[in-house]
């Protein structure tokens, strides 16, 4: 049910429609200031959260009327561009990008919207990923990292006894899975436009590659060691060891539905996976997890990924905004964000303290010192990464000309940031 | 013309009962399609906001596009297929459903059909019948035994496009073959007894009595076919996002992703311009044949 009514949304979105996932607008008594969230739906229950979160501030703060629109990832970047571009700004946002907008001058800064006991509170590398030209311009609101994941039981039936670490191990479970368990597809490689930069980044890093060179201040894509790392996910779909059609295939409906079917050996998967597995059908899968491999001579990396909470000057409303966000951080208030988001890292020390113990989240805190993370305080980046995904799409066929094509889009787009 | 001969009013008495068309014309035709032009020679940063003048430094940006000159060529093949194809299947499903026969009425009802729904759920009921997993195309050829492994008829660029200019071409009949009949329908019976008593077979009546009758019924199909599939979004938006890469975008669907993916919102509109340009001349023509249709008959 839920995978028909994402697809239906796209559908709608795809017409043309702005369409919200769904609309909280909280009724109160004469107010002086509104505040407009536009949030990111991690999950259905965020819509629940923030109606009980701003019912709350409310009351804490009378003249203050808060208004969420909680919309769904594949059509929250463009709502919020549209609101800009249509003057009607909102004035807080939870999403994935924030340097295009500071770099606009859109953004206040992040001291400007939480209280300086919060800001201190989040995990400093978080922070510098949030910076643009040095200075920080929005407040992570949470991480993942990504691991790969595999099922035991067709690990086993292949007489797989240790999780491959390098390519040629991983090579040699694939084609013993390939031979033990016909109708399973050894790996599962996303390259639809869901999440492609995340299989091009993991399997690049393992090969050393990285996205983006701080010192030039160029993209680094189209190189010897991403040609590498793209050429073997080549020969992985030509020997026929991944699932038919990898360009097209989305990361969740796509591979992890595939995995929670049982049909899919190796995947990759990240924190937030078993939470999903859980409620998608997957609760039976017998799952472990590890890092994902490496190329000979090279080290394993796992890639990162951080959100933004951000604030908009254009309303004018600083004191509001941050008197939001700071309440939104208080210990409980932003357990509960967690919990509606389900399953990911938290931003801060102090929550990031309760989720060390914790048995799926805390092995990944861990893992975080080695995580690489995309270029995300880069204007250009959403450019570059939407060049990504979409070439991704038929790279298998040609990797040369894929790796070009990116590395000339990005290129452009990094002119023009 | 009899009666009282009408004198003539001036122009402003008229205003009044106009002006709701006026404002409705000049709201949502004439104001949008300035703002097009005026957003393709601009700049816009990746925030939408709008930095000032660009001149034509869009359109520039968009020649220099390395997957413009594919993505045309795209859509030359998609207009000319898709339009060509449909016609030379509804002349003989209109001739068809134009005889007399026990099954008529179920034959136009099951033509209407595709018609009837919108193209979003007859794209998303072929992406489902065709899904690589779960969908039903897979399941019974290999219950034939046809194919041993799964394909993705989608995913593979090099059938995906094909499998899009089917789906069109199946949408399309339902509103030709109409036109078509109706278009028969009108031609009176004397004239065909007259060709058969002259001696004429069925074929040669068909290409020199009936085909030169439809023809004005024929080229406007052509026309707002072409209209119609030129602009067609949901198709291809629904069964491929124009993927894998660009291997299945037209014009309207590549601007799209180059306002929205690559997020910029000036390429995007100087495209959107090219596009409007084009459908402009079909309009044109549109409205010459209608004319010539109208004089054709007085």
């Amino acid at each position: 049910m839920k995978k028909f009514r994402t697809r239906r949304i796209a559908a709608v979105a795809a017409l043309g429609f702005a369409t919200s996932f769904a609309v909280a607008a909280v009724p109160s008594q004469a107010a002086d200031v509104t505040l407009k969230l536009v949030m990111a739906a991690y999950t259905d229950d965020m819509v629940d959260y923030y109606d009980g979160l701003s019912q709350d501030f409310e009351n804490a703060n009378p003249g203050i009327k808060v208004e969420v629109d909680v919309v769904a990832w594949p059509e929250i970047g463009q709502k919020v561009k549209t609101l800009i571009a249509s003057g009607q700004s909102p004035d807080i946002v939870n999403n994935d990008e924030f340097a295009g907008e500071a770099a606009a001058g859109l953004l206040y800064r992040a001291d400007q919207i939480v209280d300086a006991a919060t800001l201190k509170d989040i995990i400093p590398a978080f922070m510098d990923n949030s910076k643009y030209k040095g200075t920080a311009y929005a407040v992570p609101d949470l991480a993942s990292a990504r691991a790969f994941f595999w099922n035991k039981e067709i690990i086993a039936a292949a007489g797989i006894k240790k999780a491959p670490k390098t390519w040629p191990e991983f090579l040699a479970a694939a084609k013993a899975i390939k031979k033990s368990s016909p109708g399973v597809y050894p790996y599962c490689l996303p390259l639809g436009p869901e999440e492609a930069q995340m299989p091009f980044t993991t399997w690049g890093g393992g090969n050393g590659a990285r996205l983006y060179d701080e010192k030039t201040k160029k993209y680094t894509i189209n190189t010897k060691l991403f040609k590498e790392s793209t050429d073997f996910m080549k020969s992985l779909v030509d020997q026929k060891l991944t699932q038919p059609n990898p360009g097209k295939t989305q990361r969740t409906d796509g591979c992890w539905a595939l995995f929670a079917k049982g049909k899919v050996g190796f995947v990759d998967g990240g924190v937030f996976l078993p939470d999903w597995l859980s409620k998608n059908g997957g609760e039976n899968i017998d799952w472990a997890a590890g890092a994902f491999p490496h190329a000979p001579g090279k080290t394993d990396v796992t890639v990162g990924v951080q959100d933004y909470f951000k604030g908009y000057k254009a309303g004018g409303k600083q004191k509001e905004i941050q008197k939001f966000l700071t309440f939104l951080f208080q210990p409980d208030n932003y357990a509960g964000f967690l919990k509606a988001a389900g399953g990911f890292i938290p931003a801060t020390k102090s929550a990031g303290k309760i989720a060390e113990a914790d048995p799926i989240i805390g092995p990944y805190i861990k893992l975080l010192p080695k995580a690489i993370f995309y270029p995300g305080t880069v204007g250009s980046w959403q450019a570059c990464k939407a060049a990504i995904v979409t070439y991704m799409g038929n790279a298998m066929s040609n990797t040369s000309k894929a790796l070009s094509s990116i590395q000339a889009k990005c290129d452009a787009a990094n002119k023009k940031a | 013309m009899a009666g009282a001969p009408v004198k003539k009013e001036p122009f402003y008495k008229a205003l009044p009962w106009l002006s709701g068309t006026i404002v409705l014309i000049v709201g949502f035709v004439l104001w949008p399609t300035l703002e097009l032009f005026l957003m393709s020679i601009r700049s816009i940063d990746i925030s939408g906001v709008i930095e000032g003048w660009a001149g034509l430094e869009n359109y520039r940006a968009l020649i220099a596009n390395i997957d413009l000159p594919a993505v045309l060529r795209r859509t030359v093949v998609w207009l000319v297929v898709v339009v060509g194809m449909t016609l030379a299947i509804s002349l003989p499903l209109a001739q068809l459903m134009n005889a007399k026969f026990r099954g008529q009425k179920f034959l136009r009802y099951s033509i209407i059909i595709p018609w009837a729904a919108s193209l979003v759920i007859t794209a998303t009921s072929f992406k489902w019948i065709l899904d690589p997993y779960y969908g039903m195309m897979n399941l019974i050829l290999k219950d034939l035994g046809i194919i041993k492994e799964d394909v993705d008829l989608l995913g593979n660029p090099s059938t995906s496009f094909i499998v899009l200019l089917v789906v069109a071409i199946f949408v399309s009949l339902p509103f030709t073959s109409y036109v078509l009949l109706a278009g028969l329908q009108s031609i009176p019976g004397e004239v065909l007894e007259a060709a058969k008593v002259d001696g004429a077979g069925a074929w040669k009546g068909y290409w020199t009595i009936i085909f030169p009758l439809l023809r004005p019924a024929f080229l406007v199909a052509a026309v707002i076919n072409a209209v119609y599939v030129f602009n067609s979004f949901p198709i291809i938006w629904v069964m491929t996002q124009g993927g894998p890469g660009y291997e299945t975008d037209t014009t309207t669907t590549f601007s799209y992703k180059v306002a929205f993916r690559d997020q910029d919102i000036g390429q995007s509109a100087a495209l959107a311009v090219g596009n409007f340009i084009v459908i402009f001349i079909f309009i044109m023509l549109f409205l010459r044949l209608s004319k010539w249709r109208e004089a054709d008959q007085s």
